[in-house]
Order: C-alpha cells, then structure tokens, then sequence
C-alpha cells in the first residue's frame, strides 16, 4: 500500500499529535503513524501531571518556566482534559530544612505562583497527608488526561485538514535521493503488510526510539538517555490535590489523582534498551517505600495496577549518565549538518511541553514547506468532543444512567462503560479500524482500567464484537489475549492484599472458563504448557 | 426521579468506609457480581448490587442518592452472604433509605412506622392497647363459647411473672381475628406459662425499612419495657420474621440491655414436638399433598442462622411427612428472597414487586408443591400474590394451622389458607 501526504509524522504520542494538530491548523495535511498506537510510549506512561514548573524550580529555572507558561496555556486551550486541581509541595520530617527554605526564591525565580502554607491548614485541605509534614507550599498544579488531549488532537486534524493516523505501522528504512528522504518503508506490525509512505517533509517524534528513527535515516546526531520510570495506581483517590515531596526529585515522591484514582511514582532508572519495559515488584516497593512518608495510607491502600513508561532525555554531545539530573528540556534537530533537508526530529521534553515542542518542529517543518501561516495552537482551543470523552472516568457511567436504555447492556461493570460506549469508539474514534484490537478500544475508553483490570470487560467486549461482526474466526481470542496479558504486565507487581483474590478470579476466568492459556497472539492454537 | 431532585449527595465510599467492618470497604470489590447474580432485584431501575458499588467507586453519589432502587432492595443481605470480600450493600441502601426526605420516601412504609408511634401498642396498623385488648377477649370469648374443648383456654395479657411474652401481629387482630386462635390452642395444648402485653405486643417495626432509626429505636425501646414490665423471662417472636430481627438486630445497634432472651416461635414449636409436649405427625396427609417451605430472611440468613433452618425443616417434615416435604433450591440461608421484605409490600410499587418475586415464583412453581409454608407474614402475602400474579395454583399456609390439622383441633372457620382439599381434614366427628 502507498500512501502521500505533505507530511509524514512519525510517533503517535502527545507531541506528534501536537505536531499533527499544529500543521493542520496552518492547512497541512500529514499522515501519523505509530508501531504500536497512540500514547504507546512515554504519553501514556506517565502521571499526567500537568507541571506548575515546581518540580524543576530548584534545578532547572528554564524548564520550570516552560512548564509553568505552558501548562497555563493548555489549560486555556484545552480545559476539558484538565483537571484544575492545585498542587501541594510538603516536606516531611527529616526532609532537608535548607531546601524548604530556597524553595519559594527558586519558585519566584522560575515565575511560579507559590503560597506558603500552614501545616495544620495542609492537613485540613489533605488528611491523607501525613502528621510529621513540617512545611508545605501550594503550586498551581493540575493533571491532564494524555489520552483524551492525543484523540483529540488527531480528530481535530482529521477535520481540519483530513490528516490521517495510522497505527501499527512501523518505519524499517528511508529511501533517500539526493539530501532528501523520499518516502518511509513501514511494515503493518498486525498484518506483516509493507507499506510505503511518500512525503516532502519527514518528522521525527518518535520520543524514546527517535534515536533509532533518526538513524534509519542515517543520523547520529540524536542521542537519547532513556530513563525508566515506573508508576502504580491506586484503586481510590487519596488526595484532592497534586502532592509533590518537597525535596530534591526522588523515587516515589508524587502523588497525583486522576479522576477516581490516585497515581504514585515515579521512579528513575537508566536502561540500556527499549526491548522489555515493565514494571517490576521492586519499583513498586521503592515507590510505596518512599511515598508513605508523605501519605501513610499508602502503606495500606489498594493498588490496582503499576505501569512504567521511558523518558528520552536527549544527552547534550558528550555528556552521560543520570537521568534525574539530565536536562527536561527538549531539541529540535534540523539534521541539516548530517546532509539532510527534509527530515527533522524533536526529542526530550515533558508531557507539560508538548505543544511548544510541536509548536518549535512545525514552525521549521512549515518553513521548509513554504507555508507562513504562524502557530496558532496556543490561540485556538482544542474541540472538546463529546463523542470522543471515554477515556475520562465516570463519562460513560453517567451518560448511559442518564440515556436509560435498557437495551445498551453494561460490558465494563468497573467503569460502567456499555455496549453504545465501544460502539462509538469503532465507529469515530481516530484509528478506528475493522477487527480493532481490544487494546486500541481501551486506549480510546475506561475498558479495562476498573479495579478487575479487564477480567470480565473482556469477555465481554470480545463477545460483543463477534456479535456485531468486527470478528468473524479466531482472531477476536487473539486479540482478547493479547490484551489480558498487557493488563497481567501491570497487575503482576502490585499482586498482595485484595488484588491477589482479584488475579486468582482473573486466571479462573480465563484460563479455566475460557482456555485462552492454550491460544497463542495470533489467535491460533498453541501447544500446551 | 433523576440525579438533580437530589438535594445533598451522600459520600457513599466515605459512608461505606465509615460502616463496613475493616478490610470489607467498596475499596476491595472484585467487581465479580456474585452479589448481583444472586440478587432478585438486580436489573431493576437499571441497577443491581454491584453497580451500587461500582457507581460509589466512580463517585456518582448524586445518582445514587436518587435512585428509587433503595426501595426494591429488601436488604436480604444475599449478596452479603456471598461476597467473597465480606461487602455488605445492604447497610449503605438502609443508609440512603434514611437520607431521602420522608415526603419522598414510599409513603406506605413512612405512614406504616408513623402509625406505630401512634400508641404503646406499636402497630403499624393502628390498633389501639384498648382495641387489641376487646378484640383478644371477644374471639377468646367466641372460642369459649363454640367449642367445647376449649371452654376453659386462657389467653392472659399483661399477666405479671408469665414466663413467655408472645407478641402478635396486627394483621389477625385488625383483619382476620379467627386466625390468632390456632396459636392459643397450640399455646393451651402444651402447657406454656405466656401472656400478651397490652403495650409493645405488636409485631412488625416498618420503621427500620423506612430508614428511620430512631423510630426504629424508640419502637424496640418501647417493646422492650413492655416485656421487662411484667418480668417475662422469654420473648418469642410469632410466625414474623422481620419483627424478629428488628429486636435482634435493633438490641445490639442501639446498645439495649434487656432482662429476658428472645426467640422465634419456630424454635419453640421443635422444642415442644422433641419434648412430646406437641405430639403432631403427618397421619392427616393421606393423598400425599407436597408442601415446600419458605425460609424468611430475617429470621435464617440475617439472624439465627441454619439453626433456624433445621427447625424449621424439623417442624415441617413433622407435620407434613418427608416424603411430601420438597425444598426449593437454594434454600436455607441461601435462600432467595420473594420479594415481601423491605417494606416492598406497603412500598406501592406493585410491578417492581412483581418482577422480584418472579424468581421466587419460578422457584415454588418448580416444586410442584401444593402447599408454602412459611412463618413470616411478609413472605407470605408477596407469596400469596405472586401466585395470583402469576397464575399459581400454590397456597401459602401458617404453621399454627398445620399443627392444629394435625391435633385435629383446627376450627372450621380457621381455614381461609387452606384449599378445598383440607377443609375436611381433621374436623371433629
């Protein structure tokens, strides 16, 4: 298959989709394409902080007022994926009294709105927070929903410029003539299908593998720290507030709701390859270990799930190491001295930066195009599109007890997420396709992010898409396996207290009901184990 | 109704939190619906047990606050039985129960507890202590009169020093007096020491299903004094089953500290038939009519447990021979409810009721027994209209009735639950 755009764009996570937006908002139609599908990466493994700059104040004055500029913008520009909750910094005892004291001259440096606060006012505004706090400042923190700013981000270029996303469509060459590459050789990752994509201009927002998609192009000039980090989600809200310890960054030191749950991290850790991320039972710990002394009750609590995601964190030449005290800034790469004109690639950053990143690549990726029409992302608000807010909990819940039709039966009981809910998701969605994988419908909706973690939204959904004739053969197990263990990756390292019943229940489930052990990724048999 | 008439949301997880016994809070639902798939009233007003948890989880208080399901939930506490976390849903559905206004709540239930405040008789149909009284000593008069075998029975009330205190549902006094005389006879053929009260004797507290606890609590106060007054040693509650557990329960969640121990009249009918003291057999049943029985939630799954379905099993199997004896499945303290409990019957929403006893029906229906036994006078009503709902053939009977067949001492004109083919049985040459 050959496709041509204006644009190929290649990384479907926040900032490609921000670049996809951001020239379609100048008339550029691009084409999007992922390996896997959107947020597969860092977009969608992070807190979804939105930062007030806070966090980077003490060593990073410039990336702690990017963050503090931009995360008023989206707030402007994108409300509905917002959750304008404010933050809290808070040290505990034993914390270092020296920081607690810099910290409201760094905040003022980076321009940060920071209010000294009295402890036994922090207690009352947050009683999960612990009694041996002995300082705390409110931020402007707030959290964003990753998923929901990326869908909407793709469906608002669909209809500004008919700008098309692609999943599962890997790059595995360039073909290049003359200083300009010509078109991208991808591969469909589900079909085996080769795909090419011909394009005039080339970018590069690969995010932790942008290195590798640089090189594919014969670049060196990318390179790329990747810096683990891992997360694990409550099964409840704990606080009401973003609560950040107020210290230097370390493991396990924010906490940050999202919507009816609670999301703890993250941790820190230098990897050497992208081959295998997941969390493992020992970054939980770290993170609980550390985050209890802010919030006891995490001691306790019920954690449903734990994720990790990679921050690439672009090296300057000749600089090493640790990721913690690599820069959060991002680069824009023309890749002009490595004899390219046509191919550029945006690297680093944070999920509080994107549009700007996008903003930074657009601009040079319009120029080259000969297009002047400014950026207009920081002035035009995102479409808040009802038909696309499933990824926010509780949306489908109320409308379905609000349409009250009997008929459109509740397939995700933990989410309340019924038959219309996934209707709509194969029906609109950006990267809707015939036989979408389960993993893509819950990606686009709260499917599988309940507290059973997809043990019965599964089956369910699975059923229902046989129904409707999405799958005909055994294709629909496949897929439904292949989402299960996605969720097990998760769910492993959290399994002590209520969610070990819960993984017992999962495995009877699918295993003893189902015998989907015995169905290997492709929907074919397998030999037993 | 919708989620805006609702004034105040409840923090339904807060709430749970507060009420649930540690380690059993909506935090650790598995989400695995045992709880619904057991629950007759799942799918009514798009809701079921789990979904309350679920809707409580996802914060839609606001919905739940407001949905008329609170009042199709008898609070049988089936899905508690079954939860494997320990979840009770029923607490939280008595506490949205007392947080809706009472100009909104079910009127039936609400005018049904206000008429209990109405006097010391605590009877949700109004019976005054002065009518109750007339109304025992006119029928104990009658039944004096019309048979000689009982020319001498007593019913005492207010009797000082008796060991038992029998309370009596309003029901018989204020509609169908006739049926209070199997009970004196049963009480007269053993010899039992027993009086009534002329205050707290009635049996029923719909002030519990109103969500109202402290008429709940001022009704068992009140009972209480009464049965302490004239220094009974036992409470025996008759053939009902929530006014049981009403005290049961109410005692402990009040902190009550009464001079005497209560139970079900069941225990007393096995206690009375191992002792001799009631010698029924089934000698009657010579064309072999089945009878089932109808295990009342309040008195086995919510109180005393199978103990209370042993003797019930004991008393029926007696009385009708085992061989005619056929359970429904589930039973015992798996036992679904038929729908009457709750406050359901004076909730005024008839096809909702219907619906949730449809399960029950289909249940009694496939015994093929003739006959319901069941002491609980809830459990009986929905039963009786269940079958004329759905077109049973069933009848549904007390046990006092039985035990008098048995004795040969059942009266004629006791017979209004019995079918055409025992109208005749055991009546006096």
């Amino acid at each position: 298959m050959i496709h041509d755009a204006d644009v190929l764009i290649i990384g479907g996570g926040v900032t490609g989709c921000g670049v996809l937006r951001d020239l379609a908002l100048r008339g550029i139609r691009a084409i999007l394409v992922d390996r896997g599908d959107l947020n597969s990466g860092a977009s969608g493994g992070n807190h979804g902080l939105l930062h007030s700059g806070g966090r980077y104040a003490a060593n990073d004055t410039e990336t702690a007022a990017e963050c503090r500029i931009e995360g008023g913008i989206l707030e402007r520009m994108a409300p509905q994926a917002i959750d304008d909750c404010g933050g809290l910094f808070v040290a505990v005892e034993g914390d270092d009294t020296g920081f607690v004291e810099r910290f409201g001259a760094h905040c003022a440096a980076a321009g940060i709105d920071c209010e000294p606060l009295d402890v036994d006012d922090l207690r009352r505004l947050e009683p999960a927070i612990s009694d041996r706090a002995i300082a705390a400042y409110a931020v402007p923190d707030a959290t964003v929903d990753p998923f929901r700013l990326t869908i909407e981000q793709v469906a608002d270029a669909r209809r500004l410029a008919e700008s098309l996303f692609l999943p599962h469509t890997e790059i595995v060459g360039f073909d290049i003539d003359g200083g300009r590459v010509r078109a991208a050789r991808c591969r469909d990752t589900r079909t085996g299908e080769a795909v090419t994509i011909r394009a005039r201009q080339f970018v590069n927002a690969a995010g932790a593998w942008s290195m590798a998609v640089a090189r594919l192009a014969g670049c060196d000039d990318v390179r790329v720290l990747w810096s683990k980090g891992t997360l694990v989600i409550a099964n409840t809200r704990l606080t009401r507030r973003v609560v950040n310890r107020l210290r230097l960054p370390g493991d396990g030191d924010i906490l940050v709701p999202g919507g009816t749950v609670s999301i703890l991290g993250t941790t820190s850790d230098t990897i050497a390859g992208l081959d295998v991320i997941r969390p493992t039972p020992e970054e939980v710990d770290r993170n609980i270990e550390e985050g209890r002394a802010l919030i006891p009750a995490l001691a306790h609590t019920r954690f449903i799930r734990a994720f990790a995601g990679v921050r690439p964190l672009v090296l300057p030449s000749g600089g090493d190491g640790d990721g913690r005290k690599a820069s959060r800034g991002f680069t824009l790469f023309d890749h002009l001295d490595q004899g390219l004109d046509n191919f550029a690639t945006i690297a680093g950053g944070k999920l509080t930066t994107f549009r700007l990143m996008a903003e930074r690549i657009a601009d040079l990726v319009a120029a080259r195009l000969g297009n002047h029409e400014p950026c207009r992302t920081a002035t035009e608000p995102l479409p808040a599109l009802e038909r696309l807010s499933w990824t926010e909990p509780g949306h489908s819940a109320r409308a379905w007890i609000a349409a009250r039709n009997p008929a459109d039966a509740i397939l995700c009981e933990c989410e309340m997420v019924p038959k219309s809910t996934v209707d709509a998701v194969l029906e609109s969605a950006p990267g809707a396709e015939p036989q979408m994988p389960l993993r893509a419908i819950g990606v686009r909706s709260r499917i599988g992010k309940g507290t059973c973690q997809g043990s019965f939204c599964a089956i369910r959904v699975t059923s229902h898409l046989y129904d409707r004739g999405t799958y005909g053969g055994r294709e629909g197990l496949g897929l439904m396996r292949d989402f299960l263990a996605e969720r097990y990756k998760g769910t492993r390292p959290v399994l002590w207290g209520a969610q070990m019943p819960q993984a017992e229940l999962a495995e009877t489930l699918h295993c003893g009901l189902l015998g989907l052990d015995l169905i290997d990724h492709h929907g074919q048999d397998g030999e037993p184990q | 109704m919708n989620p805006s008439q609702a004034s105040t949301a409840i923090d339904f997880k807060a709430v749970a939190d507060r009420l649930l016994p540690a380690g059993s809070s909506y935090d650790s639902c598995l989400a695995c619906g045992l709880c619904s798939s057991g629950c007759p009233a799942s799918g009514l007003e798009g809701m079921d047990p789990r979904r309350f948890i679920r809707m409580a989880m996802l914060g839609l208080d606001a919905e739940l606050t407001s949905t008329p399901w609170i009042w199709t939930c008898t609070q049988c506490k089936r899905c508690a039985q079954v939860c494997p976390m320990n979840i009770d849903v029923s607490v939280l559905v008595g506490y949205a129960r007392s947080q809706w206004p009472d100009e909104r709540k079910p009127s039936g239930i609400v005018r049904s507890c206000k008429a209990q405040m109405l006097s010391d008789s605590t009877s949700a149909m109004g019976v005054s202590p002065e009518d109750f009284v007339e109304i025992v000593e006119e029928t104990a008069e009658e039944l004096r009169r019309s048979d000689d075998r009982f020319a001498h029975i007593a019913v005492p009330i207010d009797r000082k020093g008796a060991f038992f205190f029998i309370n009596q549902n309003s029901r018989e006094p204020a509609a169908e007096p006739e049926e209070m005389r199997p009970l004196w006879k049963v009480l007269d053929h053993v010899g039992a020491d027993w009086t009534y009260g002329s205050s707290g004797w009635a049996a029923e507290n719909f002030c519990m299903f109103a969500g109202d606890d402290a008429a709940w609590k001022a009704m068992v106060e009140k009972r209480v004094e009464a049965v302490d007054a004239l220094g009974c040693k036992v409470w025996i509650n008759t053939e009902c089953g929530h006014s049981f557990y009403t005290l049961w329960k109410g005692v402990e969640r009040f902190g009550l500290k009464p001079n005497f121990d209560y139970a079900s009249l069941v225990t007393y009918y096995a206690q009375w038939i191992r002792e001799g003291k009631l010698p029924v057999n089934a000698d009657w049943n010579t064309r072999g009519i089945k009878f089932t029985l109808q295990d009342p939630c309040q008195l086995v799954r919510k109180s005393i447990g199978d103990e209370a379905a042993d003797d019930l099993r004991f008393v029926a199997k007696t009385l009708v021979g085992e061989a005619n004896f056929v359970d429904m499945q589930p039973c015992r303290s798996a036992n679904y409810c038929c729908g009457g409990g709750g406050g359901f019957l004076q909730a005024g929403m008839k096809e909702l009721r219907h619906a949730y006893g449809k399960r029950k029906f289909d249940q009694i229906a496939a015994t093929e027994a003739a006959y319901v036994l069941t002491p609980c006078h809830n459990c009986h009503s929905q039963m009786e209209d269940l079958a004329h709902h759905y077109g049973g053939t069933y009848r549904v009977v007390h046990f006092w009735t039985l035990i008098c067949l048995s004795l040969g001492i059942l009266g004629p004109d006791e017979r209004k639950y019995l079918g055409p083919d025992l109208q005749d049985v055991g009546l006096p040459q």
